[in-house]
C-alpha cells in the first residue's frame, strides 16, 4: 500500500499521469472509487483484498480522459480490460499507465506488451464460490433452471448498475435506449429483464473477463456476472479464443473457422 | 400518414385457387396506412403493371406492396414499374404468396389467413423503406493482368482489343508462362511454341499494352474501379532500349554452370541470360545472385565487351505507381516435385523425371535437341515407365482433387516416346483414364492403338536403382491384382498440379480468397467461375484450379469480357441495399463508438475508419464508414454491432422490427 | 369447444439459399403446414438475436432459422457468422432455461426444396406437441407489448 502511496505521489508530482484512479475507504468495510489529481490526496490510495471492483470501466469516460494521462490501480483482471479495450479502439498506449497489484507486489506497465507479459502467469479462473454455483445450475434441468432465473431477475429494477460498472459497456448509446426500434423493453418488466440480460451476455460474449463486478454492482443481489461468465465461458470452450488476451483484436463473433464443430444445425 | 396501395394477384388459378384473393384485399383495406387496394388476375402483364402505375398517381401512393409470385421472380419488374409510376423503386415491395403459400398448402381460412399475414408484414416494412439511389462508383479504364503466361496473353490481348489499355506484369524476364516450355500441345500434336509465340509478340507489339516483365505487384491498394498498384519493376541490369539482342554477353560470361530453369535443370546457363531464344521481350537479365561482379566485385566482362554499351550494372529497381480500374490474376501453376516421393526415391534418382523436364526432352528446342536420351548417361532408354497420378487423388500423402492435365499429357509424353525411339516400349501405369475434352479419347486411344503404348491399370509401390536401371514394381489390378515387375530405363511421373509458391501470399496481398490448396476461389462454383468475392479482381487460368489450354484461354477471354464490361460505362451502378452508419448532429456525430468489430466481421473488407474532425482539424472521433463502392449487403456488420450504429438499407432493423410486430 | 392449438411459427431465412428453396417447394407444389412466416433477410448473418426473443415475446411458438450451407454463402462468411452465433446464444439459452426444442435450425440450399418441406413440418410438428409457449408468453403479457 505504502509502496502504491509513494509511486502515486511520484507520478502526481512529476506530471507524468494526471490522475491516479484508484480505491478508496469507503463507508464501513467497502472501497470505492477514487480519483486521485492533487499530490497530497495520494495517502486516499488503499489497496487490499476489499478491493475487488474491476476500476477499468473508467478509462473510457469523457471526463476522466479529459484530465490527460490516467494511472489505474489494476487487478489482473482490470489488466484484461485494458488489453481488450485497446484492442477495441477505445485506449491509445501513451493515455494509460498501469499500476498493476500482482501476487501482493506492484509492477508500473507502460505498454500493452508489458501487460501482456505480466498477465501471462496469471491463471483465469473462477472464484470458488462462482465455479460451485455455475456448476450447480447446469447440473439442474431446464424447468428448475428456468424457474432459478425467473426468481432472481423477477428482482431486476433497471438500475442498470450492472451496465454501468462493466468496462466492456462503453457504448455511448446502448440497444436498450435507443427506442427505434425498441428491441428489449425498458421497464422493469419481466421478459424485458430476462431479455435484458440475454443480450447483455451475448454482447460480452468474446469480450468478458470475468471480474465479476456486475455481480458485484447489482443493489438487490442478483449474480447476473453468471450470465456473462457462462456465455464467455461458451465461447472459450467452443472457439479457444477469450476476452481480454491481447491488445490486437481476437474477437470470437466477428471470426470464424470454415470447421466449427456444432451438433444442432440440420 | 403513410400512402400505400396493395394490389393483389390471381396469376390466374395459381394464387385464386387456394386462397381468398377477395378476403385478403379486404383485410388490406382494413390495415393501417393501405389507402388502395384490389386484386386482379395478372399483376405483372401490361394492363395489370398499367393500373400500378395508375393507382401511384391517382392515390398519391407512397409505397406498395404486390402479393403474387416471389420477390425472386418480379421484384425487378415491379420496382420498374413503379420507378415508372413516379415513386422510388425501392418503395415497393412483394409479398410471397403463391411459391410460399397457394403452392404449398390447402384451399382454406388458415392458407388465407397466412395470405394475408404475409401481405400484412410486407405493408409494416414498406411503411420504414427509404428511398434509395442506385450508388455510382467511377471507373478508371486500365486493366492489370498479373502473369504473362497464356492465360495473361489472352486476357491482356482480349482486353487490349477492346480499347482500353492493359498493363501486363510478369515476374520472369520473358512472357509464356509454362506453355512456352512445353514440346507438343494435347490433342492435335501442335507445336507449343509455334501457337504461343505469335500471340507473345502480339503483346509485346500491341499499342494498348504495356509489358513489364521480370516485375512485381508490391501492392494493392483501393477498390474496384479505384485501385492503385505498385509495381516493383526489377533491375536487368540492361539497358533495353541499348540492348539489340546480339548476345555477346551470353557467349563471353565466365560463369557458365547455373542450372537453366527454363530446362529444368538439364542444362546450364550463365549468369546474364535470356531465358529462352524466342523470348520475349528478347533482352537479356544478370542473375544477382550468381554473377562474379555482384557476388564479389570482379570481372565486368559484359560491360566490357557489349558492343552497343547496353550493360548498366548500377541500374536499381523502380518502383511505380498506377491507377488501375481491374486486376486479371493469372499467375499459373506449378507442378509437385519429384522430391516429394519416397517411393520414388526422393528425387536422387536422375533418371525418375517430371513432366516438365520430360517435355524438355522431347522439345526440338531443348537441351538435347529432342532426341530421346536419359539424363543420367545420355542413352536413349528402351523402356519409358510412366506413372499417372503422382500425388493427385491421394488423400494421405498428397493432394486429394484430381490435376485434369496429367491422363492426356502422359498419353502424349508416352505417343512422343514412340514416335522418337521406334523400338522402345512406353509403359502407363493409371488409376484412371480422364480424356473427357474434344477429341481427347480420340487421342488416347490412338496411343493404345496406333503407337503401341501400354496400359496398366494400377499404381506403382517403389521405384528403385538397379544396375543402371530402374526397378518399377506395380501391379495390375485388371488382371486380379497380379504384381507386375519392369526394368525401364527412365520413369516419368506426372506429378501433381499445385498452387505457385507464394499464392497464399499474393492472395492475403490482394484480398482475395483461396481453398485449402491455395488455388484462388472463385466467387460461385457454378455460375461465376471468373470472378472472385474481391470486386474488380478476375481469375484466369490455372491460378484457380488445374485446367488444359482450350479452357485457360476460354477462362481468360471470360474473364477480359468481365473487365470490358466494368469498363464499357463511365460508372459502376450498384444496388443499394448496402450498410451504412449513422450519422447524428453534433455533439454526438455518430452512435458508433468506433470499436471496429464490424470491420473484421466484413467478408469484403468493405468498412474503413473516418476520422470526425472539427474545423481546427482536431479528431474528434474516429467512427466506422462503409466504402459504397465494395459492400454488398449481407449485413453481418449490422448484427455484430451492439450499439446498432450500422444499418442495412433495404432490410433495416426497423424494417425487420416492423414485420416481427405483425406476429 | 376449443380449438386445437395451431403453434405460430416465425422463420429466418436467407435470400439466396433458403427463401429460393422454398420458392422450389413452391414450384414443385409440394405441401407443407401453414403455421409458418418467413422473414425474408439477406443472409443469415443478418440475424440478430434479439429478432429472435422479439419472435418468441410476440407471440411465436416456434422459430426456425435456416440459411446456406457452409462454404455456399452467397456473401462468402456470413453463415459462419451466424454459426457462432448460434453456438453461443444456443447455450446461453439453455442456461436460462428457454426450452430449446423450440428453436430449429438449419441449412437449406436453393435446391432442397424438399428438405424445407420436411423442416417445416417436422420444426411444426415438434411446437405443436410441445404446446402454447405459455411461459414466455405470460411474461411478455405482463405490462407493455
Amino acid at each position: 500500500m505504502e509502496a502504491l502511496q509513494a509511486k502515486a505521489r511520484e507520478l502526481l508530482a512529476a506530471g507524468t499521469v494526471k490522475v491516479v484512479i484508484g480505491y478508496g475507504k469507503g463507508t464501513g468495510d467497502t472501497r470505492r472509487p477514487i480519483f486521485v489529481r492533487a499530490v497530497e490526496r495520494a495517502g486516499d490510495l488503499v489497496v487490499d483484498a476489499a478491493c475487488t471492483q474491476n476500476l477499468a470501466t473508467y478509462l473510457t469516460k469523457a471526463e476522466v480522459r479529459a484530465l490527460g494521462r490516467m494511472a489505474i490501480v489494476a487487478l489482473p483482471s482490470t489488466l484484461r480490460s485494458i488489453l481488450q479495450l485497446a484492442a477495441e479502439k477505445q485506449l491509445r498506449e501513451e493515455n494509460v499507465l498501469a499500476l498493476a497489484v500482482i501476487d501482493g507486489g506492484l509492477r508500473e506497465l507502460a505498454t500493452f506488451d508489458a501487460i501482456e507479459e505480466a498477465l501471462a502467469t496469471v491463471p483465469d479462473a473462477l472464484s470458488d464460490a462462482d465455479q460451485k454455483l455455475i456448476d450447480k445450475l447446469t447440473a439442474m434441468s431446464v424447468t428448475e433452471r428456468r424457474a432459478f432465473w425467473a426468481e432472481e431477475l423477477g428482482r431486476c429494477v433497471k438500475c442498470y448498475a450492472c451496465r454501468s460498472s462493466c468496462p466492456m459497456c462503453y457504448c455511448e448509446r446502448c440497444t436498450m435506449d435507443c427506442n427505434r426500434p425498441q428491441w428489449i423493453p425498458v421497464a422493469s418488466h419481466a421478459i424485458g429483464n430476462l431479455e435484458y440480460h440475454m443480450v447483455r451476455a451475448m454482447h460480452l460474449a468474446g469480450r468478458c473477463v470475468e471480474c465479476g463486478t456486475c455481480g458485484k454492482a447489482c443493489p438487490v443481489g442478483i449474480p447476473v456476472h453468471l450470465l456473462t461468465f457462462f456465455a464467455e465461458q461458451s465461447v472459450r470452450r467452443q472457439f479457444g479464443q477469450k476476452g481480454g488476451a491481447s491488445a490486437k483484436l481476437d474477437y470470437a463473433m466477428s471470426t470464424f473457422k470454415p470447421d466449427d464443430k456444432e451438433t444442432f444445425i440440420r | 400518414m403513410s400512402r400505400i396501395g396493395v394490389f393483389i394477384c390471381h396469376c390466374g388459378e395459381n394464387i385464386a385457387g387456394t386462397v381468398d384473393v377477395a378476403a385478403v384485399t379486404q383485410a388490406a383495406l382494413d390495415m393501417t396506412g393501405v389507402v388502395h387496394a384490389v386484386d386482379y388476375k395478372y399483376m405483372c402483364s401490361d394492363p395489370g403493371q398499367t393500373m400500378l402505375k395508375d393507382a401511384i398517381v391517382e392515390k398519391k401512393l407512397d409505397g406498395v406492396v404486390v402479393a403474387a409470385c416471389s420477390p425472386r421472380m418480379h421484384e425487378p419488374t415491379f420496382r420498374r414499374t413503379a420507378e415508372e409510376g413516379g415513386i422510388n423503386p425501392y418503395q415497393c415491395e412483394m409479398a410471397n404468396i403463391r411459391e410460399h403459400c397457394s403452392w404449398v398448402h390447402e384451399k382454406g381460412t388458415p392458407t388465407t389467413a397466412k395470405a394475408i399475414d404475409l401481405v400484412r408484414f410486407q405493408v409494416e416494412k414498406v411503411k420504414r423503406n427509404h428511398p434509395l439511389v442506385p450508388i455510382r462508383v467511377p471507373v478508371t479504364k486500365k486493366a492489370l493482368v498479373l502473369g504473362g503466361g497464356i492465360a495473361g496473353i489472352q486476357a491482356a490481348l482480349d482486353i487490349a482489343n477492346t480499347g482500353s489499355p492493359v498493363l501486363l506484369v510478369e515476374k520472369s524476364p520473358s512472357i509464356g508462362g509454362h506453355m512456352s516450355q512445353l514440346s507438343e500441345t494435347f490433342p492435335t500434336l501442335d507445336c507449343s511454341q509455334c501457337i504461343l509465340t505469335p500471340r507473345m509478340v502480339e503483346v509485346a507489339r500491341h499499342p494498348n499494352i504495356t509489358l513489364y516483365t521480370y516485375s512485381e505487384l508490391e501492392k494493392l491498394d483501393g477498390f474496384i474501379g479505384n485501385f492503385k498498384a505498385t509495381i516493383r519493376r526489377k533491375a536487368r541490369k540492361i539497358d533495353e532500349k541499348l540492348c539489340n539482342g546480339c548476345g555477346v554477353c551470353q557467349q563471353k560470361c565466365p560463369v557458365k554452370k547455373i542450372p537453366d530453369e527454363f530446362n529444368e535443370g538439364l542444362s546450364n546457363r550463365p549468369a546474364i541470360f535470356v531465358p529462352f531464344p524466342q523470348a520475349v521481350p528478347n533482352k537479356p537479365v544478370i542473375d544477382l545472385a550468381n554473377c562474379t561482379y555482384f557476388k564479389n566485385g570482379k570481372c565486368k566482362a559484359c560491360e566490357k565487351l557489349c558492343p552497343t554499351k547496353a550493360i548498366r550494372l548500377d541500374q536499381e529497381d523502380q518502383i511505380e505507381v498506377h491507377d488501375i480500374g481491374a486486376v486479371v490474376l493469372a499467375t499459373g501453376f506449378k507442378t509437385m516435385p519429384v522430391s516429394n516421393f519416397s517411393e520414388y526415391g526422393y528425387g536422387k534418382y536422375k533418371d525418375v523425371i517430371d513432366g516438365m523436364k520430360f517435355e524438355r526432352l522431347a522439345s526440338a528446342s531443348g537441351p538435347t535437341g529432342g532426341a530421346m536420351k536419359r539424363p543420367s548417361d545420355g542413352k536413349t532408354p528402351q523402356h519409358v515407365v510412366f506413372i499417372a497420378c503422382a500425388g493427385s487423388r491421394d488423400r494421405l500423402k498428397g493432394v486429394p482433387y484430381c490435376s485434369k492435365i496429367c491422363c492426356m499429357y502422359t498419353a502424349k509424353h508416352a505417343m512422343l516416346y514412340q514416335h522418337k525411339v521406334h523400338g522402345g516400349q512406353a509403359t502407363v501405369f493409371y488409376m484412371d483414364v480422364r480424356a473427357a475434352g474434344k477429341n481427347y479419347d480420340e487421342f488416347v486411344r490412338r496411343a493404345v492403338e496406333e503407337d503401341g503404348v501400354k496400359y496398366v491399370r494400377g499404381r506403382v509401390s517403389r521405384v528403385y536403382e538397379d544396375d543402371g536401371q530402374l526397378v518399377v514394381k506395380g501391379v495390375d489390378t485388371l488382371l486380379g491384382a497380379e504384381p507386375v515387375e519392369i526394368r525401364a530405363d527412365m520413369v516419368v511421373l506426372a506429378t501433381a498440379v499445385q498452387a505457385q509458391n507464394d499464392a497464399e501470399e499474393l492472395a492475403q496481398r490482394l484480398h482475395v480468397s483461396y481453398d485449402p490448396y491455395k488455388f484462388f476461389a472463385e466467387a460461385h462454383p457454378k455460375l461465376r467461375p471468373v470472378e472472385t468475392n474481391t470486386a474488380g479482381i478476375f481469375l484466369a487460368g490455372t491460378c484457380q484450379a488445374p485446367r488444359d489450354i482450350p479452357e485457360t484461354v476460354a477462362q481468360a477471354s471470360g474473364a477480359a469480357v468481365k473487365v470490358a464490361g466494368l469498363f464499357s460505362q463511365p460508372e459502376l451502378t450498384r444496388e443499394p441495399i448496402i450498410a451504412v452508419v449513422d450519422r447524428q448532429p453534433p455533439p454526438v456525430f455518430s452512435h458508433c463508438v468506433g470499436c471496429f468489430l464490424c470491420k473484421s466481421a466484413c467478408p469484403y473488407q468493405a468498412i474503413e475508419e473516418e476520422s470526425i474532425k472539427n474545423r481546427n482539424g482536431d479528431v474528434l472521433k474516429v467512427v466506422a464508414k462503409v466504402n459504397p463502392g465494395l459492400c454488398q449487403g449481407c449485413g453481418t456488420c449490422v448484427s455484430t454491432c451492439r450499439t446498432k450504429a450500422i444499418d442495412l438499407q433495404g432490410f433495416s432493423n426497423e424494417q425487420v422490427f416492423a414485420e416481427l410486430m405483425c406476429i | 369447444m376449443v380449438d386445437p392449438f395451431e403453434p405460430k411459427m416465425t422463420a429466418f431465412v436467407c435470400n439466396w439459399c433458403t427463401y429460393a428453396g422454398a420458392d422450389l417447394t413452391g414450384t414443385s407444389r409440394i405441401k407443407y403446414q401453414s403455421n409458418v412466416r418467413v422473414i425474408r433477410l439477406p443472409c443469415t448473418g443478418r440475424i440478430d438475436f434479439m429478432m429472435v426473443l422479439k419472435a418468441f415475446s410476440r407471440g411465436s411458438d416456434g422459430v426456425i432459422i435456416s440459411g446456406c450451407h457452409p462454404n455456399d454463402c452467397h456473401y462468402t462468411s456470413g453463415n459462419y457468422h451466424a454459426r457462432r452465433r448460434w453456438m453461443v446464444f444456443r447455450d446461453l439459452l439453455d442456461f436460462v432455461g428457454i426450452d430449446l426444442r423450440r428453436v430449429t435450425f438449419s441449412w437449406v440450399s436453393a435446391a432442397e426444396g424438399a428438405k424445407w418441406a420436411e423442416l417445416v413440418n417436422e420444426a411444426t410438428n415438434n411446437v405443436r406437441a410441445l404446446g402454447p409457449y405459455k411461459e414466455i408468453q405470460q411474461l411478455a403479457a405482463v405490462g407493455i407489448d
